[in-house]
């Protein structure tokens, strides 16, 4: 008895298509490509949200700037010479001098009144102004 | 019969085939006149809809005083921006127009009239709400509705240096004095952001969008010092008033380093509540302390005095024998009182404000070295203090107007007279008296903050007008002319004090003189010994009496008073009354 069987090519396809378990692979592979087909979609859902963070995250910040630039100019306001003399006079019910003594005194004057850090530029956007980490790290390099 | 019946089928065919082919060639053509041919229309009314381009400002720079106190800031505020078709539907408009008015206080009608009546995309609905307001209005989440941020300009200190300060106009650019002026500085630069849009008119979070980042303004530091300026121009007040004056100007400046720590002009206008429609107050918005000239009249003597102390011609004992007139060129010239006062020195004719004696000095001068003096104390040309609309004054002179120029001249420019200058003028001339004869160049700007660094302005100084010596004789001088004057007009505790009074004519443009009207005016230097301050003040029309001492001498005595005690400058010796050590 012959013991030899006769070669032929696609064995391992012919073996597959015959395969009882032809179906599930077929399902297991629909939904790997399924699957795989979300994932641009997570990703755009995901960059999406955060993008969406992102523009909050700003709006929230601009409003707090303009809070703060609100707050500045309560402060100045308040700071005001007219609101200072009106407080005194009618709150605190002070008046004009009626005799001025003047007293030397054995110290330095008053140092000159410096400008508010508000009105100065920050020590944050100075930092920008310099050079950046890569600038430094590549800073050997000739590049132009 | 099949013959017949091929021929129905083949007619049939055909005819469903042409019926295909013809509404596949129209469908075709209208995608092709949508898509190529009409593409640049659809195209622009798709950006129009869904792609918006806004220009960014960032915030508009402070101006600030010398302490760091603003006198000028910007507040954030915003626009409620309304797409015209969202609101088409009347129902929904009043609806969103309610919602809005009940925070914003402006009536729902004129919300929606103001969108209805243009023809525009999108329009402002309502203007300037503030960041409570603003917030509550986004909150509302209403389609078509969104904020357009923006600012207006507001004014801690009221009032104060308006017209120095000057204003912006709705898109907030500098229109008048500083704000114009250094409108490149405080202004910033603008940028511009393009975006894609949603149907509520918010951005899209994933659609395209190109910014170019605006750059803020920066902050500037002036050399004014809001007590003093306010003290100026509390003190102009009340002579104006007191005296029924049509205006007056009044300027302090620091003789050291030329800085203007107060510059303060009447009439003047509410900054604070401007209303720019109305053409009777432009006159109103001009800083006059620079852009209008006068005849200074005897304060002017000082620069007679100083050229001939300067040129060593004469001293403060020198004696001169007044007559009581000056005849030149078939013109007499006689002293303010008509008065004939004998033998006199020259510190009796400042003291005496004598016309003829100022007139001798100039003679003794000669032409040529008075119109020197004058011209290095800085009259007939711009101060350089970098305002525009600066005046530079009118002098004639020999060399100027050789037709025109008569020996006349020379004795009434040495009282004031026929010589046109600016206050500013007048006090940077006093303040080089006050500062050895060395003049430094007037200024309002002290620093320039950006967010990249600060700059600072060093005072510049300008040429040694007069010798030390000649401008500590001549303060001398003026210590005793305050002498003269009787304390009820002038009296500072605890500091002594030099000046000088003047009383000038009003110039026509007719060259005569305005009759009965009269410009009082005072400068003077405090402490005498070492000035730190030199201060003009100059009344307008005083309509009670014309003399400086009465209407312009006690407003100078107020604020050296009360700014040198401000300043920390120790009275002299007799007014202490303790000591602590």
């Amino acid at each position: 008895m012959a013991t030899v069987r006769k070669a032929h090519g696609g064995t391992a396809l012919t073996d597959l298509l015959r395969s009882p378990n032809l179906p599930v692979l077929l399902i297991a592979a629909s939904m790997v490509v399924g699957l795989a087909a979300l994932l641009p979609l997570v990703q755009s859902s995901d960059a999406t949200t955060r993008a969406g963070t992102v523009h909050q995250l700003e709006q929230e910040k601009t409003d707090w700037e303009a809070r703060l630039r609100e707050l500045e100019l309560d402060v100045a306001t308040l700071g005001s010479l007219n609101r200072i003399e009106q407080e005194a006079t009618k709150r605190l019910k002070m008046g004009p001098p009626k005799e001025v003594h003047y007293i030397s005194v054995d110290l330095a004057p008053p140092a000159e009144r410096k400008l508010p850090s508000r009105f100065l530029p920050s020590s944050h956007e100075q930092k920008n102004a310099g050079s950046s980490l890569w600038e430094d790290a590549f800073g050997w390099l000739p590049l132009p | 019969m099949s013959k017949t019946a091929a021929g129905g089928v083949t007619w049939r065919l055909w005819t469903i085939v042409a019926v295909i082919g013809i509404g596949t060639l129209v469908i075709t053509g209208r995608l092709a006149q949508l898509q190529i041919i009409d593409h640049q229309q659809y195209a622009a009314e798709a950006r129009l809809t869904h792609v918006s381009q806004e220009t960014l400002s960032d915030r508009r720079g402070a101006l600030l005083d010398r302490n760091g106190y603003p006198l000028s800031g910007s507040e954030d505020t915003f626009d409620v921006m309304v797409e015209r078709k969202a609101w088409e539907d009347r129902t929904a408009a009043e609806d969103a127009a309610k919602k809005i008015s009940d925070i914003t206080r402006v009536p729902a009608d004129k919300l929606i009239s103001n969108v209805a009546g243009t023809d525009v995309f999108e329009v402002a609905a309502a203007k300037a709400l503030n960041f409570q307001q603003a917030t509550a209005v986004r909150d509302l989440g209403l389609r078509g509705v969104r904020l357009l941020s923006s600012s207006h300009r507001v004014y801690p200190e009221g009032n104060l240096a308006a017209q120095l300060l000057g204003f912006v106009g709705k898109d907030n650019v500098g229109l008048t004095g500083l704000e114009a002026d250094l409108d490149a500085i405080l202004g910033g630069a603008k940028g511009s952001v393009t975006f894609e849009r949603d149907g509520l008119g918010n951005q899209l979070a994933l659609g395209d969008r190109q910014e170019v980042p605006a750059q803020p303004g920066a902050n500037i530091v002036l050399t004014l010092d809001r007590y003093i300026q306010r003290l100026a121009e509390t003190e102009l007040d009340k002579a104006v008033k007191e005296h029924k004056a049509s205006g007056g100007t009044i300027i302090v400046i620091q003789p050291k380093t030329g800085e203007i720590l107060a510059m303060a002009s009447r009439p003047t206008f509410d900054l604070t509540n401007l209303d720019l429609s109305d053409d009777s107050k432009v006159a109103l918005y001009r800083n006059r302390a620079i852009t209008d000239m006068y005849e200074p009249g005897s304060v002017f003597k000082l620069v007679t005095a100083a050229t001939a102390l300067d040129l060593k011609l004469v001293n403060p004992d020198t004696w001169w024998y007044d007559s009581g007139v000056v005849n030149l060129g078939g013109w007499s010239i006689h002293n303010w009182d008509f008065s004939a006062n004998g033998s006199q020195t020259v510190t009796q004719i400042l003291s005496k404000s004598l016309n003829t004696g100022a007139a001798w000095l100039a003679q003794q001068a000669g032409a040529q070295n008075f119109y020197t003096y004058v011209d290095r104390f800085g009259f007939g040309k711009p101060t350089g203090i970098g305002l525009a609309g600066e005046a530079p004054g009118r002098v004639r002179t020999p060399d100027n107007d050789p037709e025109g120029w008569q020996p006349v001249d020379l004795a009434t420019n040495s009282f004031g007279q026929a010589i046109s200058v600016t206050p500013l003028q007048m006090a940077t001339a006093l303040a080089t008296i006050a500062n050895n004869g060395l003049a430094m160049k007037p200024h309002v700007v002290k620093e320039i903050v950006s967010p990249l660094g600060a700059q600072s302005v060093q005072p510049e100084a300008g040429e040694q007008v007069i010798s030390a010596e000649a401008s500590q004789t001549l303060r001398h001088i003026m210590g005793v002319v305050v002498d003269g004057i009787p304390k009820a007009y002038l009296d500072v505790q605890g500091y002594k004090v030099g000046g000088k009074t003047g009383t000038a004519n009003i110039a026509t443009e007719n060259g005569g003189y305005k009759p009965g009207a009269y410009i009082s005016s005072f400068v003077g230097v405090a402490p005498l010994e070492d000035p730190v301050l030199a201060i003009l003040v100059k009344i307008d029309e005083p309509q009670d009496v014309p003399w400086g001492t009465v209407v312009a001498a006690p407003a100078f005595g107020r604020i050296v008073q009360q700014a040198l005690a401000y300043m920390k400058v120790p009275p002299t010796e007799p007014a202490l009354v303790s000591e602590v050590q």
